[in-house]
């Protein structure tokens, strides 16, 4: 139990003095173990901190570190509180977040909630490869304009990104079911389908082999053939 | 530091508006809508100025890049705050449950080893008095 203690307020040490090896502490430092007392620090709160270290040093406690400051935050304290972000929290984990992008940006035209990969719009890939030009924005004068000249009638459907809405309330659980479970049924009974065909086409053959044993069976025990057994028959066609 | 943000979010909107407007000339054009056209060109790039002048203000904001992993999913970018909130509060319980044991731990091995060693724990405490309880 005395050397455990001993480990507890450093036991690598070299070999203890006498006192402190009957106490079972490490060795003090000079003009220390014997005393045993803790000096109490009378000196001016600037040099309290070095007498407590030689409070500490003198005694038996040689390793003793200062204690943390209680000022300190540490996480023993409920840190939203803290900062004053409980409506913060209350705002967003108290109801349930929606999961679109349209929801929060309800107002954005075009259709948002798709990911920016797919049409090459992401912010990351404009954060990592930004974009060449220079570094103010000069208007568009006459003669640049014509460049801009439009050839007259409505664009093709697939170039109509504009009028793609993300679909609203009403028609959003439908739109979830259509992305949903669209593509599930039809690949499901297409697998399923598949599946049986393939079965079907296995079983054929079988099928044939029983059917064809079946008419050889009746045959062999109609009144044409008399007398003629099934094991035999078995064998004779595993013969033949 | 919401005011900051106001005339961001005035410009971007009128931006977004003007695009749509752009839009839907660009979707059905028609030769009378050349000048509509145009201007609406040019109010894209005073738009975009307009944005533009607005950094000056906002160079102390940061955004964590996983915002944009969010945007760019097309998800809502209030679940990371939220995600971001509950795992805060998750570490902070972590957090206080251990310190909480530690200090169990503390007052527990100090009445042990003072039954064991009392002189020693005497002179422990009397140092330790000094010191503010944590």
């Amino acid at each position: 139990m005395m050397e455990n203690f001993s480990a507890l307020f450093g036991g690598t040490e070299p070999p203890p003095s006498t006192t402190a090896a009957a106490l079972g502490f490490g060795p003090g430092k000079p003009g220390g173990p014997g005393t045993g007392q803790p000096p109490v620090p009378t000196v001016t709160p600037v040099g309290e901190e070095t007498a407590r270290k030689a409070a500490a040093a003198s005694g038996p406690f040689y390793l003793m570190r200062e204690l943390p400051g209680t000022t300190e935050l540490t996480g023993s304290t409920n840190l939203i509180t803290h900062y004053n972000l409980e409506h913060a929290y209350n705002k967003f984990c108290g109801k349930k977040v929606k999961e679109k992008l349209s929801n929060f940006l309800p107002d954005l035209p075009g259709m948002i909630d798709l990911p920016g990969s797919h049409d090459n719009s992401s912010l990351r890939s404009l954060i990592e490869k930004p974009p060449i030009c220079g570094s103010s924005f000069n208007p568009i004068t006459g003669t640049m304009l014509t460049g801009f000249r439009l050839h007259a009638g409505p664009l093709p459907e697939q170039c109509r990104l504009m009028h793609i809405q993300p679909p609203k309330k009403k028609n959003k659980h439908k739109h979830k079911q259509s992305r949903t479970q669209d593509p599930v049924p039809p690949e499901t009974p297409s697998d399923s389908d598949h599946k049986k065909k393939k079965k079907k086409k296995e079983d054929d053959p079988e099928r044939k082999r029983k059917k064809k044993e079946k008419k050889k069976k009746k045959n062999r025990h109609s009144p044409e053939h008399p007398g003629v057994g099934s094991s035999q028959a078995s064998s004779s066609s595993s013969l033949r | 530091m919401a005011e900051k943000f106001d005339s961001l979010e005035e410009h971007l909107e009128k931006f977004v508006e003007n695009i749509r407007q752009l839009g839907i000339i660009v979707s059905d054009f028609q030769p009378s809508s050349q000048a509509g056209l145009s201007q609406k060109l040019n109010f894209m790039v005073t738009g975009l100025q307009d944005i533009d002048k607005c950094r000056q203000q906002l160079h102390d904001i940061s955004v964590p890049l996983e915002v944009f992993e969010y945007i760019d999913q097309g998800r809502n970018p209030q679940l990371y705050t939220k995600e971001c909130l509950e795992r805060a509060l998750a570490k902070n319980e972590q957090v206080k449950g251990k310190i909480d044991t530690m200090k169990k731990f503390k007052s527990l091995l100090i009445q042990e080893l003072t039954k064991v060693f009392p002189e020693d724990m005497a002179k422990y405490k009397a140092i330790r008095s000094e010191d503010p309880s944590p």
